[in-house]
């Protein structure tokens, strides 16, 4: 896990507020600000955070299904951030994506067969179309779906199952890392178990690395090796998970912990109930971008605005006050 | 065991049909529950399990090709099933209220914020404009909206997702009505606005005489609120009692396969025991016990005949064959416990 | 699909619809049995009489043309004007009967060569947005300003009579509703996480469109083709009315009601006199029009994702 798969250098992204006929720039959603970190070969990342905290931006541009405005994202020693697009279209064969939703993620008018062929196609991984079916039925079969059911149309099948389809669309170019946009967010509880256990056999058979985006702590403590919290557009806390649950340093990753509902009626938890909503986007506060919400907040979190410092070996926090 | 108020509403053998062009699905098909006033009932189940088409159907409020075709519900020893539609009319809101899932489609967004409380007040208790007035920004500040004078005025649209929440609360208790239906009232929102939403939840319902039911599919919201647990799986309620004997002792292989499949932040889990299969489809439901596809403690008389909801012990009710072996395996295979 | 054709045979109105269409067909498929031609220009309506006055159905042809048949060595197996005669003697029956041909070729030519000039403007401009949206959505506005009628009639005058050139003149002022419907509704569907998950495939863009937008957002476009198929043969048959459409003689349904300009009212004292002039061309238009309506609202009805509830 010494080996940096993914590195992401101070990743911008910023989404245009048009008014007006002539469609003038009247300001910008600030989606993603400056963000960096990296991704190791093999291990599970997990990205958490509220809606509007930017966590699927960020995953999407790293892809490049958003154009970056800024920052570097090297990818096996190689800034994609610069290339062609027609040449990061062959890079995506490395880099795969699992969405939310299992219904508009599968295009109704395909039949299985070919949505899960329709990567191999596009990068010429069979010579004829026998063989890249057989292809797709073995990946049917792998991801827990029988394989005589790949001329089915996508509305035949339930979310879950759905959700393998994506999943086996993935891994049908082989990748090496996958971002897993709130892939089981969206599934009821049963089955949600049941996709999670197939990630994580998946990626042991194929030596996947993930990018694991969530906004439910549990799943992520469940799954993840590392965690980073993202807070409107900035990365306000990384660490390995054990490290991150046992000594959680930022205030907001805290009230995070102890927002989330858990099934044990004796669990005793320090309750911690923020104020207030999450900022537009578009007009974060100044300083901490936090700090309207922190219930720690002093006169220099509106002022100045916390660096993402190392506290401890692989634990980063921004917050003025982490290390105390 | 609880200590029990006065009985306010008993639901027996409900029964919801939609009649739709593919056939019938039994989307309710054997509900039982009572609640009690001064408790707060947590119904939990998967989507399609009929949670909340249940509160729809003791509202009255489903529409064709959905019908009640059987059971009763007893409110206040009345059964609104034999109400006409007038008299729901009065029943609903001032008696029972419902917050639901996605505010924003909850709320007439032509509207005024204040103008859709005073609606109801003014209806029900034929307050003049201005006591309404008054009393909606009362109870706005109680669901711990800030400027609540500025905001009586607001429309929905200027509201976070959290603020509309709090709005619809404040709808919902406006004429003190003695039962409150919330049908995933937190689903929509972010976990920190959820907690918040509990919080002010749990806050009112210290003061609440009536009695509150929360439909969710979250275990853990169901954990932090609820005092006694109904869980339904394809239109039945298959195991029915209080909220530490739901947690610690449960019967139904349904429950007992969540509590271990699901995610803790409590715990350090090697592997999920997912439940194999798929939620059925209402359309298509299986023969005998609508769970036994997916059970794995399931006989042969599972696949023929139907177990109905029999009560095991003072206040715990379960609909299933085999509770003994459940119940065994349940002591040993269960990882809860203080932490 | 089996839902569609089972909503299609289900319903009254688009029954009666298909039923119409399918007779039109058949009309058009059997032409040389139902009305044998005369000469080697089928499409050229045959004159039963000289006379400029219409004849009324069941006129036989007169001994003067039979003479000629006879002279060229033609075995006449055709001989009696069942619906009578327009103006000059062209026989109505004939005329109507190719003429149904001709309604298909115009109807089906114009809108399918419509509908794939509105697929590529539309397709291209929505899916890529920007300045090639800019250009291309104000080249269709400046097209839709001109009144449709007029701008035909106007290019079908400047190109010079026939029937090519009308079809060129409705082709060229009939794409731009398609282009706006597929532009707003691929606008919609590029939006589906499915179309952003091809992208992450690394599915070229054209690809995109062919594969995942055009299958899903044609339907409402084949709807209003259909619908417009009827209003096409309309707006053909008025061009050809006022007599910048097919040349005279040719098997056309507007060249049909054009002869009967001069005779709708009938002689002074004989109000109605030449009512087959009017009445025949007149049902046949209307019918074929109804008919193409009445199965683009059936269609619309089963595919309309409001209606339709699920997919």
């Amino acid at each position: 896990m010494t080996e940096a798969l993914l590195q992401v250098k101070n990743l911008v992204k910023f989404f245009p507020i048009k008014r007006g006929v002539f469609r003038k720039t009247v300001g910008w959603i600030k989606a993603v600000d400056d963000i960096s970190f990296e991704v190791y070969k093999g291990e599970t990342v997990g990205l958490v955070g509220e809606s509007g905290c930017g966590k699927t931006t960020t995953a999407l541009t790293i892809l490049r299904l958003e154009e970056p405005l800024k920052g570097q994202i090297i990818f096996e020693g190689k800034d994609l951030s610069k290339i062609k697009k027609s040449e990061m279209r062959k890079e995506r064969k490395n880099m795969q994506i699992i969405f939310q939703d299992p219904y508009s993620s599968l295009d109704p008018r395909m039949k299985v067969k070919d949505i899960i062929a329709e990567g191999m196609l596009t990068h010429n991984l069979f010579k004829n179309t026998r063989e890249r079916y057989k292809r797709v039925g073995e990946l049917l079969e792998r991801v827990g779906i029988p394989a005589e059911y790949m001329d089915r149309f996508s509305h035949e099948f339930s979310g879950g199952q759905r959700q393998r389809i994506g999943i086996a669309r993935a891994l049908a170019l082989e990748p090496k890392i996958i971002m897993c946009d709130e892939a089981v967010s969206a599934l009821d509880v049963s089955i949600r178990s049941q996709i999670i256990n197939l990630l994580k056999d998946l990626q042991e058979e194929y030596n996947l690395t993930y990018l694991f985006i969530a906004h439910d702590l549990s799943v992520i403590k469940y799954i993840s090796d590392r965690v980073i919290v993202m807070y409107l557009g900035k990365i306000i806390e990384i660490a390995d998970k054990r490290e991150f649950f046992s000594n959680t340093l930022h205030p907001y990753a805290q009230a995070l912990i102890s927002a989330v509902p858990v099934p044990n009626p004796d669990y005793k938890k320090e309750r911690i109930i923020l104020s207030g909503d999450v900022p537009s986007p578009a007009d974060p506060p100044a300083g901490c971008r936090f700090h309207p919400r922190c219930a720690k907040a002093r006169k220099i979190c509106a002022e100045v605005e916390p660096e993402l410092k190392e506290v401890k070996e692989g634990h980063f926090c921004a917050c003025h006050f982490c290390a105390e | 065991m609880l200590d029990s108020g006065k009985l306010l509403l008993a639901v027996k053998d409900l029964r919801t049909y939609f009649f739709t062009e593919e056939g019938i699905a039994k989307a309710v098909d054997g509900v039982d529950f009572e609640v009690y006033e001064g408790e707060t009932l947590g119904i939990v189940g998967e989507s399609a399990c009929g949670k909340s088409v249940t509160a729809f159907s003791i509202m009255k409020l489903l529409d064709y090709p959905g019908k009640t075709v059987g059971g009763e519900v007893i409110f206040k020893g009345e059964n609104l099933l034999e109400k006409s539609e007038e008299e729901m009319r009065r029943i609903r809101g001032k008696e029972i209220a419902m917050i639901f899932q996605e505010p924003m489609t909850a709320l007439n967004p032509i509207l005024t914020v204040g103008f859709q409380i005073s609606e109801a007040l003014m209806a029900h208790f034929k307050m003049s404009k201005e006591e309404a007035r008054d009393r909606s920004i009362e109870l706005l500040k109680k669901v711990g909206i800030p400027l609540p004078e500025q905001r009586v005025n607001e429309y929905p649209y200027q509201l976070s997702g959290g603020m509309r929440q709090r709005v619809m609360i404040a709808m919902a208790l406006s004429c003190d009505p003695s039962l409150l239906i919330a049908d995933e009232p937190t689903t929509a929102l972010d976990v920190t606005i959820q907690a918040q939403i509990l919080d002010l939840m749990r806050s009112l319902l210290q003061g609440f005489k009536g009695a509150l039911i929360m439909i969710t599919h979250d275990l853990g919201v169901i954990a932090e609120i609820a005092d006694r647990i109904a869980v339904m799986y394809a239109g039945k309620v298959v195991e029915y009692t209080d909220k530490r004997t739901i947690f610690y002792y449960p019967l139904h292989p349904y429950t007992f396969g969540l509590l271990t499949s699901i995610p803790r932040l409590d715990l350090e889990l090697p592997r999920l025991n997912a439940i194999p299969g798929v939620v059925p489809d209402p359309l298509h439901f299986p023969a005998g016990c609508k769970f036994n596809p997916r059970c794995r403690f399931v006989t042969e008389r599972c696949k023929e005949e139907e177990p109905s909801l029999v009560k095991v012990e003072e206040g715990h009710s379960v609909r299933c064959w085999n509770v003994e072996r459940v119940s065994k395996e349940a002591k040993e295979g269960l990882l809860v416990g203080e932490v | 699909m089996n839902r569609t054709l089972k909503k299609l045979f289900s319903n009254t109105a688009s029954l009666i619809g298909i039923i119409l269409l399918f007779i039109f067909v058949i009309i058009a498929l059997f032409a040389p049995l139902i009305a044998p031609p005369l000469t080697d220009d089928s499409y050229q309506i045959p004159r039963m009489s000289w006379e400029v006055n219409p004849q009324p159905p069941g006129f036989p042809m007169s001994e003067d043309i039979r003479a000629i048949y006879d002279y060229m060595g033609v075995e006449v197996r055709y001989d009696k004007a069942i619906f009578g005669t327009a103006e000059g003697g062209y026989d109505i029956f004939y005329g109507l009967i190719w003429g149904t041909r001709t309604a298909f070729r115009v109807g089906l030519i114009t809108v399918i060569i419509s509908v794939l000039i509105g697929i590529l403007v539309g397709s291209f401009s929505g899916y890529f947005g920007g300045w090639l949206d800019e250009i291309l959505m104000r080249i269709t506005d400046i097209f839709l300003s001109f009144p449709f009628l007029v701008a035909a009639m106007v290019l079908t005058t400047i190109l010079g009579r026939g029937l090519d050139k009308v079809m060129i003149a409705l082709i060229a002022f009939g794409w731009m509703g398609y282009a706006r419907l597929i532009r707003g509704s691929i606008l919609a569907t590029k939006e589906e996480t499915y179309v952003t998950a091809a992208k992450a495939l690394g599915v070229k863009d054209v690809k995109i469109i062919g594969k995942h937008l055009l299958p899903n957002t044609i339907f409402p476009v084949m709807v209003q083709a259909t619908m417009n198929i009827g209003s096409m043969v309309i707006t053909a048959a008025a061009l050809s009315f006022l007599g910048v459409g097919a040349p005279v003689g040719y098997a056309d349904w507007g060249q049909m009601v054009s002869f009967a300009r001069n005779w709708i009212i009938g002689a002074p004292g004989h109000a109605g006199q030449y009512w087959y002039t009017v009445f025949y061309p007149g049902i046949f238009i209307v019918l074929f029009v109804l008919a193409w309506n009445l199965v683009g609202d059936t269609l619309r009805d089963i595919l309309d994702p409001r209606l339709r509830g699920e997919l």
